[in-house]
Parts: C-alpha cells; sequence; structure tokens
C-alpha cells in the first residue's frame, strides 16, 4: 500500500501511468506520516514539510518487522532488499 | 594529450554522467549512489583544468566553467538540497504499527486493521509531487 501526500487523482494517475498494482492512499495532511515519525521537516516547497521516502514491512499481525529510511531524497531501498524481508517474513 | 582533446573528454564526461543518471534512474546501483554524479562531474573539472594549465585557451576556460557549475550545483543537490536531517524513530522493530484509516483513489476507506491477521503488509511512504 502507497501512502501519498497528494490527492487521490494525481496518485491514480501515477499508478496508471506506471502500471502499478498496489492500492494508493491519500494522507494530504501528513496526519498519518506524521504519527508514524516520517516528515521531511521544511523539505518541500515554500518550506513546507512533506514525507520522506520510506518504506515500511509489517507482518500478519501489524508488527513492525523491516523499515527502510533514506537519508537523502534521491534514495530509495532497492527491490532486491524489499523481497529479501518480505521472503524473510 | 592536446588541450583540445582534454576539453572534449570534459565535455563528454559530463553529457555521459547527465545521460547515464537521468535515462538510468530506474536502475537502484545508479539511482541510490547520487554521489557517484558529483564524482564524475569533480573529474570532468580536473580535466578541463589539466586542459587550461597546458594553455590558456577560450575553449579551455568554457570548458572548465561548465565543469565547474555541474559540479557545484550537483554538490549542492546531494550533500545539501537532498540531505533529509534526523528525526527522532516512531517507529519500532518488533512493535505494531499505529492504526490508520486513509481513503483510496475510489473513495474507499482503507485501515490498517482490515490486514491485520490476514496477510503482511508493504506500506511505501511517498515524497509526493504536491
Amino acid at each position: 500500500m502507497a501512502v501519498s501526500p497528494d490527492e487521490n487523482a494525481q496518485s491514480q494517475r501515477l499508478a496508471d501511468g506506471l502500471h502499478l498494482g498496489y492500492r494508493f492512499v491519500a494522507d494530504p495532511d501528513l496526519a498519518v506520516t506524521r504519527r508514524y515519525g516520517l516528515i521531511h521537516a521544511r523539505g518541500g516547497p515554500r518550506g513546507g514539510d512533506v514525507p520522506r521516502p520510506a518504506t515500511v514491512l509489517l507482518d500478519r499481525d501489524g508488527i513492525v518487522r523491516w523499515v527502510s529510511l533514506s537519508r537523502n531524497y534521491q534514495v530509495r531501498p532497492d527491490p532486491r532488499d524489499v523481497v529479501r524481508a518480505v521472503r524473510a517474513l | 594529450m592536446t588541450p583540445g582533446r582534454l576539453a572534449t573528454l570534459s565535455l563528454l564526461i559530463c553529457a555521459v554522467t547527465i545521460a547515464t543518471y537521468s535515462l538510468l534512474l530506474g536502475v537502484p546501483a545508479v539511482r541510490n549512489h547520487p554521489e557517484g554524479y558529483v564524482a564524475a562531474f569533480a573529474i570532468a573539472a580536473t580535466v578541463a583544468g589539466l586542459g587550461v594549465a597546458l594553455r590558456r585557451r577560450w575553449y579551455g576556460w568554457l570548458t572548465l566553467g561548465v565543469a565547474v557549475l555541474l559540479l557545484t550545483l550537483g554538490a549542492y543537490t546531494n550533500f545539501v538540497m537532498a540531505r533529509i536531517p534526523d528525526a527522532p524513530m516512531v517507529l519500532r522493530l518488533g512493535e505494531p504499527a499505529p492504526d490508520f484509516t486513509l481513503t483510496d483513489a475510489a473513495g474507499r476507506p482503507t485501515s490498517l486493521a482490515d490486514y491485520r491477521g490476514k496477510k503482511p503488509v508493504l506500506l511505501v511512504f511517498y515524497r509526493g509531487y504536491w
């Protein structure tokens, strides 16, 4: 599931364009992102807060099993590492 | 090597770097090593500098200017602009993730709790396009 600060319509266009099979949910006021501690303070346009790129793996019971946090917004987890974490569940 | 060849080589390194980074952004090895483009621009600037040191020609200075400008922009982007300051870690491994309900593209409310006891969930937090 992808959590995005964008409006749903915009996320849908992205999902359609890239043929992404997963669900996008909108967190426009960043309430959930903030609760998860995944804010890049003043990282957005006009000094606003934006999400920091992050990937969180939860097991069947909703327990956090793996987290990937980037310290540079150009960097994302390697898909092979994500697959490895899912397989290790 | 002649100053002309050094200037050409410097420009070539810059062009190949820009092309590689923009065309291969989907390749994790390229995308996840942004310091690579900074290093490549530094090499280009050194090569152009060598050319100017050999003979002070206008094209040598121009090439050096281009390489130094790209190096400055690249270093600023990677080391200053793209750096995310450390924040207190809220999520703890081995502890439950906070529940939430958000709306998906079809307008359906989606709760994390819907998946509990059924299947694992991979949450990807997007930076967004604002």
